[in-house]
C-alpha cells in the first residue's frame, strides 16, 4: 500500500506578506452632558511622517440625533461608517423613524464583531441623544465590545487626553469642599471650552495631531441653546427647532 | 461501478480508499485544491511607475508624470503614458505596478461604455469615478488581493474642481495638493507652498510652472525617474493631455564633485 | 524601562519649582513594594529625580552623591542647577553604548546671592538634556504627564498653586498608567524652604 504523504504539495515557499492596514492618525472625544452631547475630532490624516490631507472628516452625522466618530485605518473607518448609514436607510424605510441611539450603539458592536477575524482597525465613539432625551456617549473597541460612558478620548492622543478628562470631567483626585458635592453634569459652555483645550494640548505635544477640529454638538429636544451663543460660527445642521438639534463648531489648530 | 453518485467524476484517493468502499458521507474530499497555488495574488509590484504630481488650480486641476515604467532599476519602458482620460472630465495618474494600471484602465473603459450606453443625459465625472475607484481598490484589498497602485484622480465638472488620492489599501483623501511616491516627500513642500489655500488664484502659467519645476526636482533625485513626463490639464474645456515634455537640466556642477562627475582628479 | 515601572514630574512656577514622583517599585505588573522614593535632594535647593530601572536609580543616586561632593571639595561651593544638569548629562554618555536605564529630571533654585531663579530640565537614558520652561516629565506615565500638564499648568503659580498643580498632573497621570501609582511625593522648593509632602492617590 502506498504512503499517503501531503509532503511536497502543502509545502508553501514562506511568502512576504501583504499588510492590509496601516494608522491614519489623530484624535476623537466625546463627553456626554444631561441634555446635550458633543463628539470631536481633529480633521488631520497622516501616514508615517507624511500628513496626507489637513482636511478629512473623522466625525460624521448619522441621524439627527446620532453622531459616530472614527479613528484608526482610515480606509476601514469610511468603509464602516458607509455601511453604518446604510444599514440605517433601511430602518428608516422599514420603521419610519430613525433609530434610536442605543440600538444603533447595538447594531455596531453586531457590524464590528461580525468581522472578528478581520476586523474593522477603528475605535469607535458614538454620541448623541437617548430615547429619554439623556445625553450619551458609546464608545467602541475594534472588534464590537462597547459601553456608555459620559465621557471617553480615543486615537493616537487617546494617552494624553484621557486623564485630563478624567480630571476635570469625572474630578478625580479632586475632593468637594466639605457639605458639598462635585456637579454628575457639566454645563454645555465649558464642556466646549474643554474639548477644544484637549485638542490644543494634545496638538502641542503630538504630531499626528492638529491642523483643525471639528466638533458636532447635539442638543435634546426643547433645549434652547444656551452655552453655545458665547461660541463664534457656530453652524446648525438641522433645519428646524423641534427635535433634537445639531451644530457644528470647526475650530483651527497648530500645522505644524 | 461506483455506487456513489456524489464521487463520479472525482479521482479516488487510493491511499486512503484503495477498494472504493467508503461511504457517502465519510468520502474522502480532496484536501488541496491542485490549482490553489497556480493561483497568485500581487504580492510585489513588478513593472513600476514612480511619483505623480496633480495641483487644483484656478480653471481646473492639472497633474504631472513621467513616462519611464522601470523594472527594478532598470529603465524597461520609456514611453508609457501614466496619466489616462477617463470619459470627459477626468483624469486618473497612476504609480505603482503598472500591469495592475492597465487593468483598471480596462474597468475604467468599460464603465464608461456601459454609462453612454445608458444614454441618460448623464456622464460620470471625477467624483463618481473617484467613488468607484476607491471601491474597487478596497475591495481588492480586502480580498488580500490588492491592485498595488497609488492612484490620483483630478476631474472638473460643473464648475467644480475634483482632486482625491487612492492607493492599494483602499486609502482616501482631498487636498489642493497631492502627490504619490517620492513626490509625497519631494514635490508636497514645494506644491503646499504655492497651492494651498491659493487654489483659485494660481493662474495656468504658474500651475505649469510650479509642477515643471517639481518634476526637474524629481527628476535629479529620484533614481526611477525619466526626463520625459506629461502634463494633464482639466478645465471647463475639457481634457489635454501634453505629449512627452522634458525639463532642461543642468549637470556641469558634477565635474566638480569628486564621485559624481567624471573621475579625473 | 518598564521593568520596574515609576513616574516623574517638575514644573517651574513663581520664584519656586516643584518636582514629584510616584512611590510604586514593581516586578514587571506585580508591585514589590509602595515607599520607593525616586526624588534626591542634591543640595538643599536643588532635586534629582530618576525613573527607570530601580537598581540604576539606586547606583546613580550614590554615583551622583559622590560626584557632586568631589565638586563641592574642589570648588569649595554648592553645585548650580545647570552644572548639575551637564554633570548628569555627562555620566550618562559615559556609557553611551552600554547604558544606565534611567531618565533624570532635574529640579532647582539658582544662587539666591544671584537672585535665585527656578530651574528644570530632563534628559534620556544617554543624557541628551531638555530645558524646559515649564514643565519636564520622564517614566512610563510620560505621555499621560504630558497631555495633563499641557492642560493644567499655567505660567507664575505660587507655591501652594503650583504644589495642588503638580499633584493633580502627577496623580491623575499615573491613575491612568499600570506602572505607576501608590500614592506620591511631592517637593516644592522655595527660596526660603523645601515643602515636602506625601500623597495618598488611589491605591491600586
Amino acid at each position: 500500500m502506498s504512503h499517503y504523504t501531503r509532503t511536497q504539495s502543502q509545502q508553501h515557499p514562506t511568502q512576504r506578506q501583504f499588510n492590509p492596514y496601516t494608522e491614519n492618525g489623530g484624535t476623537i472625544l466625546a463627553i456626554a452632558g444631561a441634555d446635550f452631547s458633543v463628539i470631536a475630532g481633529d480633521t488631520r490624516q497622516s501616514e508615517g511622517y507624511s500628513i496626507q490631507t489637513r482636511y478629512a472628516p473623522k466625525v460624521f452625522k448619522l441621524t439627527d440625533k446620532a453622531v459616530l466618530a472614527v479613528n484608526g485605518f482610515a480606509a476601514d473607518g469610511n468603509m464602516f461608517v458607509k455601511k453604518v448609514k446604510q444599514r440605517l436607510e433601511w430602518y428608516r424605510h422599514a420603521h419610519s423613524k430613525d433609530m434610536p441611539l442605543r440600538s444603533i450603539a447595538r447594531l455596531i458592536q453586531t457590524m464590528l464583531y461580525a468581522q472578528r477575524f478581520f476586523p474593522y482597525y477603528v475605535y469607535n465613539i458614538l454620541g448623541g441623544i437617548e430615547e429619554d432625551g439623556t445625553g450619551a456617549v458609546y464608545s467602541f473597541d475594534p472588534v464590537g465590545s462597547y459601553e456608555r460612558e459620559a465621557c471617553r478620548a480615543a486615537g493616537s492622543a487617546q494617552s494624553l487626553v484621557q486623564p485630563f478628562l478624567d480630571n476635570q470631567i469625572y474630578f478625580k483626585n479632586q475632593t468637594p469642599v466639605l457639605g458639598t458635592s462635585h456637579p454628575t453634569h457639566l454645563p454645555l459652555r465649558h464642556v466646549v471650552q474643554l474639548v477644544i483645550d484637549s485638542f490644543t494640548s494634545a496638538t502641542e505635544r503630538h504630531i499626528e495631531v492638529g491642523d483643525g477640529v471639528e466638533l458636532y454638538i447635539i442638543l435634546a429636544r426643547g433645549r434652547g441653546t444656551q452655552g453655545l451663543d458665547s461660541f463664534k460660527d457656530v453652524q446648525e445642521l438641522t433645519p428646524h427647532a423641534e427635535g433634537e438639534r445639531l451644530f457644528v463648531l470647526r475650530r483651527e489648530l497648530k500645522k505644524d | 461501478m461506483d455506487h456513489f453518485p456524489t464521487n463520479w467524476g472525482k479521482p479516488r484517493d487510493e491511499a486512503v480508499d484503495v477498494y472504493s468502499t467508503y461511504p457517502l458521507h465519510s468520502r474522502p474530499r480532496n484536501q488541496v485544491d491542485t490549482f490553489a497555488e497556480g493561483v497568485q495574488h500581487t504580492q510585489q509590484p513588478i513593472v513600476t511607475g514612480t511619483s505623480v504630481l496633480a495641483i487644483k488650480y484656478k480653471d481646473g486641476v492639472m497633474m504631472a508624470a513621467d513616462t519611464l515604467a522601470s523594472y527594478g532599476s532598470l529603465a524597461r519602458f520609456k514611453d508609457i503614458s501614466r496619466l489616462h482620460p477617463v470619459g470627459d472630465y477626468t483624469v486618473i495618474g497612476a504609480g505603482g505596478d503598472m500591469s495592475d494600471f492597465q487593468h483598471i484602465q480596462g474597468i475604467l473603459d468599460d464603465l464608461i461604455v456601459e454609462e453612454f450606453n445608458e444614454a441618460d443625459g448623464n456622464a460620470l465625472g471625477p467624483s463618481e469615478i473617484f467613488e468607484v475607484m476607491s471601491q474597487v481598490m478596497y475591495a481588492r484589498r480586502s480580498k488580500f488581493n490588492p491592485l498595488w497602485n497609488s492612484l490620483l484622480i483630478g476631474g472638473f465638472k460643473d464648475g467644480k474642481s475634483f482632486l482625491a488620492y487612492v492607493d492599494l489599501l483602499g486609502t482616501t483623501y482631498q487636498s489642493p495638493s497631492i502627490a504619490t511616491g517620492y513626490g509625497a516627500y519631494i514635490a508636497i513642500p514645494l506644491l503646499r507652498k504655492v497651492v494651498d489655500g491659493r487654489e483659485k488664484d494660481v493662474t495656468e502659467e504658474q500651475a505649469r510652472h510650479i509642477l515643471e519645476e517639481c518634476m526637474k526636482v524629481l527628476y535629479y533625485r529620484d533614481a526611477r525617474s525619466l526626463n520625459k513626463y506629461q502634463i494633464a490639464k482639466i478645465t471647463k474645456d475639457g481634457i489635454e493631455i501634453t505629449d512627452g515634455l522634458s525639463s532642461k537640466t543642468e549637470w556641469a556642477f558634477a565635474e566638480s564633485i569628486r564621485g559624481y562627475g567624471a573621475q579625473n582628479q | 524601562m518598564q521593568y520596574n515601572g515609576g513616574s516623574i514630574v517638575a514644573m517651574v512656577g513663581k520664584n519656586c519649582v516643584a518636582i514629584a514622583s510616584d512611590l510604586r517599585l514593581g516586578n514587571q505588573a506585580l508591585t514589590i513594594a509602595t515607599d520607593f522614593e525616586k526624588v534626591f535632594p542634591i543640595t538643599d535647593r536643588i532635586y534629582l529625580g530618576m525613573a527607570g530601572l530601580a537598581t540604576d536609580v539606586l547606583t546613580l543616586r550614590e554615583r551622583f552623591r559622590f560626584r557632586v561632593n568631589m565638586y563641592s571639595i574642589k570648588e569649595e561651593r554648592e553645585i548650580e542647577p545647570k552644572t548639575l544638569a551637564q554633570l548628569v548629562s555627562s555620566t550618562l554618555y559615559e556609557r553611551r553604548f552600554g547604558p544606565y536605564f534611567i531618565e533624570p529630571i532635574i529640579a532647582g533654585l539658582t544662587d539666591s546671592s544671584k537672585g535665585s531663579q527656578p530651574f528644570i530640565a530632563s534628559a534620556d537614558l544617554i543624557g541628551c538634556l531638555n530645558f524646559a520652561k515649564d514643565f519636564v516629565v520622564v517614566g512610563t506615565a510620560e505621555d499621560k504627564l504630558l497631555g495633563v500638564a499641557e492642560g493644567l499648568w499655567e505660567p507664575d503659580l505660587e507655591p501652594e498653586d503650583l504644589f495642588e498643580t503638580i499633584s493633580q498632573t502627577l496623580l491623575n497621570a499615573v491613575d491612568r498608567d499600570a506602572f505607576s501609582g501608590w500614592g506620591a511625593v511631592v517637593h516644592v522648593i522655595t527660596p526660603d524652604k523645601v515643602i515636602t509632602r506625601t500623597l495618598k492617590g488611589r491605591m491600586d
